[in-house]
């Protein structure tokens, strides 16, 4: 599936509306803010239709699954928005990780838990808050709002360390632009150890840079981390590969419109994460030129000054020179 | 004491609010304890130990409250001995966990970092480590050193 969803679930009290926008998208939270409600109402309005009271508005099916056979079920679902509560502890596991990268769905998933076997985006994280009372005095409208807010956690200040996600292209970058403005850079070697390497930095001004589109399951731990600790910050883009498309670096004007909407063109069931349909993208889009691109090794023309400095302009906020 | 446990773990109900929603007793609700819970966190107040009073869903059962107001109950009340999942707690009701394991011995199960950072003299037995952490930051320090969730 690919595309953005305009999702309206209502009853003669409650209304949520809200978009979808990727494969993988999770609501967490304070407590008694309706997301259990969302479910209920969705599953009833699955199972019984228009003789629920329960009016679904969307162009896709929205439905839940719960139980013990949902690998069953699993399968033979396709091309739906399928929302899963926060008893389904099934979506922990490796086996449902497996299933939906290889599905046509979109998945709305109500939990807590960080979820390391799904590579979900920073920016899907979401909570539910009520908007108040309009037309009809009778109905709570309730709508999602995004968790992390990146004003929250970026810096307009040179750092002192850097510590890159990424162990390859991106790091290679990253390193050598910080040799030349002499700040330290060094690798976590993967998103699961970025807050044992920040944590062990024990600098005063430390950026962490990570792939945006996938660092999802570390946001909660990073998040209170960089709340306890205001000398982290955090720059976290989609992945390297978008920043180097953002650039105008490759040309073409159908880079600039997939940027723009990237969601009408990643199928899900392709690209588990959107970090991995803009690697393919730069790749494609950069064969047989100069800038060439290679995630294993970094192109050495990237770090050309004026190619170097169209790369670090998009980095709104980040100073390194 | 509050105690934490990271990771599964046996006698652990994953699912609180459905336990709840089996085991509970009338007289939990009226208590004043869940009186108060049930009024700060859900904006709802407790008409009897069978009807609250919901400013957004107006008159509801006592298996409508929140997940979160039904793991704060089970751990206050529940004598089974079971320990309850507090991922299924939103952070809003951190306050009362604490609260919870000043007037008992609880021990919680926890699958992700809980922020307690809004709890004045935050105090818990880690289990995973045996450590005791005096504050949130201590807490989220020891949290690196444990691996489950």
């Amino acid at each position: 599936m690919k595309g953005k969803y305009h999702i309206i679930v209502q009853n003669k009290r409650l209304r949520y509306e809200f978009d979808i926008r990727r494969n993988l998208t999770i609501i967490r939270g304070d407590s008694a803010t309706g997301k259990t409600t969302l479910i209920n109402m969705l599953d009833s309005a699955f199972s019984l239709g228009e003789g629920s009271g329960i009016e679904v508005v969307c162009e896709k099916v929205c439905r839940t699954l719960r139980g013990k056979d949902w690998n069953f079920l699993l399968p033979q679902i396709h091309d739906q928005i399928i929302f899963l509560d926060e008893e389904s502890s099934f979506v922990k596991s490796k086996e449902f990780a497996a299933l939906a990268r290889k599905s046509d769905n979109y998945y709305v998933i109500i939990t807590r838990e960080d979820l390391p076997n799904l590579p979900y985006s920073v920016d899907e994280i979401y909570g539910i808050h009520t908007s108040g009372k309009y037309h009809d005095l009778r109905r709570t409208y309730n709508e999602m709002y995004r968790i992390y807010q990146a004003s929250e956690f970026s810096a307009d200040r040179k750092p002192e360390r850097i510590v890159v996600e990424d162990s390859n292209a991106g790091f290679e970058f990253f390193k050598k632009t910080g040799e030349e403005a002499g700040i330290a850079c060094e690798s976590a070697n993967g998103k699961s150890n970025l807050r044992n390497v920040i944590a062990k930095a024990a600098v005063k001004n430390l950026l962490a840079i990570a792939d945006g589109a996938a660092i999802g399951s570390e946001m909660n731990e990073l998040y209170q981390y960089m709340m306890l600790h205001p000398e982290v910050r955090c720059y976290l883009p989609e992945s390297f590969e978008w920043i180097i498309l953002k650039s105008g670096l490759i040309d073409g004007r159908i880079v600039q419109q997939i940027l723009e909407n990237p969601e009408a063109y990643i199928e899900s069931r392709e690209y588990f994460s959107w970090e991995r349909y803009f690697s393919f993208l730069l790749t494609e889009q950069s064969k047989d030129t100069y800038l060439q691109y290679s995630k294993n090794k970094l192109n050495e023309n990237y770090l050309h000054d004026k190619e170097k400095r169209a790369i670090l302009k998009v980095m709104n906020g980040i100073k390194f020179l | 004491m509050l105690k934490i446990i990271f990771g599964d773990i046996k006698n652990s109900v994953y699912h609180p609010p459905t336990y709840f929603d089996n085991q509970y007793e009338d007289e939990w609700i009226t208590d004043p304890m869940s009186v108060q819970m049930i009024k700060e966190i859900d904006k709802s107040e407790v008409v009897s130990a069978r009807l609250i009073d919901s400013p957004v869903l107006g008159p509801i059962s006592v298996k409508e409250i929140s997940g979160g107001v039904k793991t704060l109950i089970l751990m206050a009340f529940d004598d089974s001995g079971r320990i309850f999942n507090a991922s299924a707690c939103g952070d809003n009701c951190a306050g009362w966990i604490a609260e919870i394991g000043k007037r008992k011995d609880l021990t919680i199960n926890l699958h992700h970092v809980m922020d307690f950072s809004r709890v004045k003299n935050f105090e818990a037995l880690m289990l995973n480590t045996g450590k005791l952490v005096h504050s949130y930051a201590e807490y989220l320090e020891e949290t690196l050193c444990i691996k489950e969730r």
